[in-house]
């Protein structure tokens, strides 16, 4: 995946904000990526134009050649339907669906899902499918979150600061079945966070502030989530 | 089932009060829609299968005296396929209490079977013996409680005649049985039709071998209003008064009239119900919508297109909207039945066709369906504009403006902090409050008008009799008398008051325009009429010219100051202009009045009363029961108490009404509190955290629904008076003149129903805030 000058300006009233300036970076498919910077940087927005739910103000995005930044609303629909899995740092689940359920309303539409009973499964929720968000517990409402954006068998699965609303100890097996995934399902995994140390799981690390990408380089040796402290 | 429809339906589950109210709105409408259209084409079908049946007369001539040869000679002529000849005139009737006054019209009816206005035998059989036997119509027989075998007395001629009844008979041309036009309710027991064959009726009356009545039937209708202008000149000589059209026909006029007003009702009622349920759905769909803005986002960001997420939230319309419009139109499909054979019996059809037309099921699903697929549309069309990525950012708060009342510091100090509370309420989500106040004006007006519907009858018959008529007794003379008579009478009674009267009935044309009334003839200065003219000061009659009622000149589109042609129905008379000296108020029917030597001189030959009105103490009809001459003597008291009866029967339409009214008020101001309690459970839950108790918080939404319900009704009462007078505008017609002066009862009765529906709405929503979990409400911010 390749992004070129990459910008996104909002206009607010006499002011311009520019949210995001320039950014140009390449991914390779299978990689684990971690969004870095203080609040107010940029992530969210760069996260959201990769994803096809925001448009930007210029740049190009290449995925698999394809220019993502040329789709009109239609075929960004079908590019988050068949190729994108978001995870929000709220989870966001329908409330009156169950946690299965969930899931089959995104793998519903989409064109090869994987099992669902195995990814929830393998998210750990085997025995939970049937309830619903408000029975859960916050880790376990990102868990499904996380299964439904898997489920799908995106090429890409964005995480918005899926450890945002949770404590550490969750937020570790978050970040640690986020990995497994990365490997067992080889897919390309971007996660944003303000926390400095979960960088050192990532593959490569994307480091940005004030709507740059101040920093981008590979880590030579992730580290297992297990032994990230902060 | 797919995940989008499993989480609507779940949704619904959740709503059941909201959309059960809803739906209540829309089993409303299309019960009344299919119900009244069935009925107006099941009654049409009735009707017109009935005329068929027995053949009912295109024209009905009446002339003087035309012999039978004459008859026969039309047939052959143009357009008439049939005439007959038949004597008909009204005698009375000897009956056990000698001081009741009945009437009758005594009919004649040929020996063959193919008849004009055939009869429909419903018990007994026809006559066999000439001489002897009678038929009896049904109403008259069920009133008086006459049966076959038994004996009636007419009086022809001053003779009694012993009739056996060998038949109980109902005929299409009295379907609805009136006296004529100027009754304006039937009184079965008091005037009846008997038929007698043809040599009897011609003995009796003496007529030789000639008829007095001519019935037509024409080859087309098309050529009734032609056939009717040739038979007035080919029939002049045997001296024609009058000639009715089927169209003309009163029994036939009532009922086009109620099947008329029936079918206005059938799409006007259904329209205003459907209106509001769409209303309602996208008010509330659009609050769904905002509230679902994240799961909306959620949905686009999972790859959900907008059609597909619009299509949810128009399929929850949709689904309210077919369910309801199924119930309704089934209920409503059977009442029509039902509603067909009430007006059968009332109208007094022998037979009925009641068939269910589909036709209106289907249209009441796909109407119901248009309606809410558009609401939901309507509501629905945030859904584009929500952006996924912007949807998951919190909606910034709204910033708190001060509202103007905290600006006037003197009024806004001496508000307690609760009553705050509500006033800011009020002014912050100012839709919301719309919505809800318009829905309660709504209801109060609908309520208005029903309540007003109520005492508008009783006003008009209040100021008709009492006010406009003023005689304690209305006395007919069989036959015209002079004046002499007004002394006879007051030998026999003590009379406060008493004045001759003539009466008559002529044709009045005014331009292309014309109608058939009673004009009557009474002193200037007569006591018995308050004569109100339409500046609305008390006249009295012009010793010349002639004044007409409201309606009548409304009819006729005749101004004051206008000339009118008078035509008389007595033979060989000229006709006469005459200028309309004043237009007077009158409530019921159709009349011109004129000064009584005026009109002997100008329209009559002679100098003879028809009648007498009379103010008197005295036992009246006791003392002038069996007076010779006299033919009726009818009571300001015997009105009131027919019409007393009538309302009786209104009461269960009006109660109809006023629980549709119900459904209404309960469903808008149901939703509406919900849908605010819902998205105030943060609200309320913070106030709970702060410590408010739920009592506290009941008496926050009691004085905010106050408030509503008190601007509701304030801005109801325009609303509803001019939905009066469009009612008026709509169902007045030449019997009734609905003008009335809105009283105050109204507008209580009509407040306090309010009042009560509005309570009931809220006392279903008492339990939501019970349930209200606050420490959920605050938690689930972030689901
Ligand atoms: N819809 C918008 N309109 C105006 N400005 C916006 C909008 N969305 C984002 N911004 C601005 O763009 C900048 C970047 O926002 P963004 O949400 O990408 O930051 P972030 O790095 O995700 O921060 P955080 O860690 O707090 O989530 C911010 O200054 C924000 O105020
Ligand atoms: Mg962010």
């Amino acid at each position: 995946m390749k992004v070129r000058d990459l910008s996104k300006h909002y206009q607010m009233g006499e002011v311009i904000v520019k949210a995001l300036k320039d950014a140009t970076f390449e991914i390779n498919e299978g990689e684990f990526v971690v969004i870095l910077g203080p609040s107010g940087s940029g992530k969210s927005t760069l996260l959201n134009i990769l994803g096809g739910m925001d448009k930007p103000t210029k740049g190009q995005i290449y995925m698999r050649e394809e220019e993502i930044t040329k789709y009109d609303d239609k075929q960004l629909t079908k590019y988050r339907r068949d190729k994108i899995g978001f995870v929000f740092q709220f989870y966001n689940l329908m409330a009156n669906l169950t946690a299965i359920e969930n899931v089959e309303l995104a793998t519903e539409i989409c064109k090869n899902p994987l099992n669902i009973d195995e990814v929830l499964e393998n998210v750990g929720l085997g025995n939970r499918k049937n309830h619903f968000p408000s029975q859960m517990s916050g880790g376990e409402q990102q868990r499904v979150a996380i299964a439904r954006a898997v489920a799908k068998n995106p090429l890409l699965l964005l995480c918005d600061e899926p450890t945002g609303a949770l404590d550490y100890k969750t937020g570790i097996s978050i970040l640690s079945l986020l990995s497994k995934i990365n490997k067992d399902y080889k897919k390309t995994v971007m996660v944003i966070t303000h926390n400095a140390p979960i960088a050192k799981m990532a593959d490569r690390v994307l480091k940005m502030r004030s709507g740059e990408i101040i920093d981008d380089y590979m880590n030579e040796k992730p580290i297992d989530p297990e032994g990230i402290e902060w | 089932m797919n995940k989008l429809n499993l989480r609507l339906m779940r949704l619904i589950k959740s709503s059941k009060g909201q959309f059960l109210a809803i739906m209540a709105v829309i089993i409303v409408g299309l019960l009344v829609y299919t119900a009244l259209n069935m009925a107006v084409v099941n009654l049409k079908n009735t009707v017109d299968y009935y005329y068929d049946l027995t053949n009912f007369a295109d024209l009905y001539v009446q002339v003087v005296k035309i012999p039978a040869k004459s008859i026969k000679d039309l047939e052959s002529k143009q357009s008439i396929v049939k005439a007959q000849g038949r004597i008909v005139y009204d005698v009375p009737l000897k009956v056990e209490d000698e001081d009741e006054k009945v009437n009758v019209r005594v009919i004649s009816v040929p020996d063959s079977s193919e008849n004009i206005n055939s009869l429909y035998i419903v018990d007994g059989e026809a006559i066999s013996n000439k001489a002897k036997d009678a038929l009896v119509i049904e109403q008259f027989a069920k009133a008086r409680n006459i049966k076959v075998g038994e004996t009636i007395i007419p009086q022809i001629g001053g003779k009694q005649y012993e009739l056996t009844v060998r038949g109980i008979v109902a005929s299409p041309e009295f379907v609805y049985l009136m006296e004529d036009e100027q009754s304006l309710l039937p009184q079965p027991d008091k005037f009846g039709v008997i038929y007698v064959s043809d040599e009897f009726a011609r003995q009796s009356f003496g007529l030789n071998d000639g008829h007095n009545e001519v019935l037509i039937n024409l080859k087309s209708e098309k050529d009734i209003d032609k056939a009717k202008e040739r038979l007035e000149e080919e029939l002049d000589k045997f001296g024609v008064k009058r000639i009715i059209t089927k169209e003309e026909q009163l029994s036939n006029r009532m009922i086009s009239e109620e099947i008329n007003q029936l079918k206005n009702s059938s799409n006007t009622v259904p329209l205003i119900f459907l209106g509001v349920a769409a209303i309602i759905l996208a008010v509330m769909i659009s609050r769904m919508v905002r509230n679902d803005r994240t799961s909306i986002g959620v949905l686009k960001a999972l790859g959900y297109n907008n059609i597909q997420i619009l299509f949810h939230y128009i399929k929850y319309s949709l689904f309210i909207g077919i369910m309801g419009s199924i119930i309704g139109t089934f209920t409503g499909m059977i009442l029509s039945g039902y509603m067909t054979k009430m007006y059968i019996r009332f109208f007094n059809i022998p037979m009925l066709q009641v068939n269910f037309y589909y036709k209106y099921m289907f249209l009441a699903v796909l109407i119901s369906s248009i309606f809410c697929i558009l609401a939901g549309l309507w509501g629905g069309r945030g859904v584009l504009k929500i952006l996924p990525a912007e949807s998951m950012r919190p909606e910034t708060p709204k910033v708190g403006k001060r509202i103007l009342l905290e600006r006037i510091n003197i009024i806004w100090q001496r508000i307690t902090f609760s009553w705050k509370m509500v006033i800011r309420n009020i002014f912050r989500s100012k839709k919301r409050f719309i919505f809800i106040i318009l829905g309660i004006a709504l209801t109060f007006s609908m309520t208005f008008l029903t309540m007003h519907q109520w005492d508008a009858f009783a006003t008009i018959f209040n100021t008709h009799y009492g006010e406009f008529q003023r005689m304690d007794y209305n006395i007919n003379f069989s036959k015209p008398l002079n004046d002499n008579v007004v002394k006879d009478i007051q030998h026999l009674v003590e009379a406060e008051e008493i004045e001759a009267k003539v009466e008559y009935p002529f044709e009045i044309i005014y331009g292309w325009k014309s109608e058939v009334v009673n004009i009557i003839g009474v002193k200037s200065k007569t006591k018995f009429y308050g004569f109100i003219n339409q500046e609305g000061t008390e006249i009295e009659l012009p010793k010349e010219g002639i004044v007409f009622s409201e309606n009548l000149a409304k009819f006729l589109g005749v101004k004051k100051g206008d000339r009118v042609k008078i035509k008389s129905f007595i033979p060989e008379r000229e006709d006469v202009y005459m200028e309309v000296k004043d237009i007077i108020k009158q409530s019921l029917g159709m009349n011109a009045y004129m000064d009584i030597d005026y009109m002997t001189d100008k329209l009559l030959d002679n100098e003879l009363a028809t009648g007498v009105y009379l103010n008197s103490k005295d036992d009246v009809k006791e003392k002038l029961g069996n007076v010779k001459n006299i033919s009726s003597v009818q009571s300001l008291d015997d009105l009131k108490s027919i019409f007393q009866q009538f309302l009786q029967l209104s009461i269960f339409s009006i109660g109809i009404l006023v629980i549709f009214s119900g459904v209404l008020g309960f469903a808008i101001v149901y939703n509406a509190t919900t849908m605010s309690i819902n998205e105030r459970r943060l609200e309320f839950s913070s106030l709970r955290v702060m410590g408010f108790s739920k009592k506290e918080i009941y008496r926050i939404i009691t004085k905010e629904n106050t408030i509503m319900t008190v601007l509701g009704i304030l801005i109801g009462m325009p609303i509803g008076r001019i939905m009066i007078r469009s009612v008026e505008e709509v169902f007045s017609n030449e019997l009734y003149t609905l003008h009335t002066p809105i009283s105050l009862k109204s507008y209580i009765w009509a407040s306090a129903l309010t009042i009560i529906f509005v309570a009931l709405a809220q006392l279903s929503t008492l339990r939501k805030i019970n349930k209200l979990d606050f420490m959920e409400a605050l938690k689930s911010r972030i689901s």
